[in-house]
């Protein structure tokens, strides 16, 4: 995960503007945005998934299952 | 019936597709249906899909488009997900550097949508330029423009001094 938002982090500094004495500055302000980014999308996917998208997985899951079963008899 | 190997991969992508969601509606629960909605969309057609292509993105597409035809109305009215981000107020940078997470997320409800939501495709999920673009329905151009005004539209909320690398060290550790 730390990885992961690295890589991000270089993605929103490439963004940065490259010009003279801007440069630096723009792409510190880059870093800082996209670790926030980071850590606050981070939060989101961390998140528990809450029971009603757990119970579509399994039924999903047990449709698929029964159909390879099937499969396989025929 | 899709394949198992679609279905692990569309399983490895719900909290990716959810978080996307959330931070489009700004809504938990309905975010919930959104993701609920897109899934079985996404399993209906998964013959639609190409393999090879990012799902990810392919999902994204669905998801925006369902939010965008059904949602967008309800979604001004439920704004409840604040209590997500009770876990972690702070960001750990580099060194001592720390920038408040609070004040930027602050910061990022007061972006445009559209603005947020590029910053969200390719600064958070990962997305290329070229999948934004497919995703949003605009050119790359458009993407990337819209992803350095929302840079700088945080630098100016965030009040993110530009003029050198050491002052936004000090800024960014005065926040912390």
């Amino acid at each position: 995960m730390v990885r992961m938002n690295e890589a991000r982090v270089t993605k929103l500094e490439n963004l940065a503007p490259r010009t003279g004495s801007q440069d630096q500055g723009g792409t510190a302000a880059a870093q800082a945005i996209g670790r926030a980014l980071g850590a606050h999308y981070s939060d989101l996917v961390q998140a528990p998934l809450p029971d009603k998208l757990l119970e579509l997985l399994a039924r999903l899951d047990d449709e698929q299952k029964s159909k390879g079963s099937r499969d396989a008899l025929g | 019936m899709p394949s198992a190997d679609f279905k692990d991969e569309l399983l490895g992508e719900i909290r990716n597709l959810r978080a996307f969601a959330i931070s489009l509606s700004g809504s938990v629960s309905l975010a919930d249906d959104l993701v609920q909605e897109s899934l079985l969309r996404a399993w209906a057609n998964s013959e639609k899909f190409q393999p090879g292509t990012s799902l990810r993105a392919w999902l994204f597409t669905i998801l925006r488009n369902i939010y965008y035809s059904n949602y967008r109305k309800r979604a001004r009215e439920v704004q409840d997900s604040e209590g997500l981000y009770a876990r972690r107020l702070t960001v750990p940078g580099d060194q001592e550097s720390h920038l408040d997470l609070e004040d930027f997320r602050q910061a990022l409800t007061k972006l445009p949508a559209e603005q947020r939501e590029v910053l969200t495709l390719i600064g958070a999920s990962g997305l290329s330029y070229e999948e934004a673009a497919a995703v949003c329905q605009v050119g790359i151009g458009t993407i990337k423009s819209r992803l350095s005004r929302a840079r700088a539209k945080l630098v100016e909320l965030l009040e993110l001094d530009v003029s050198s690398h050491e002052s936004v060290e000090r800024k960014v550790r005065r926040v912390g």
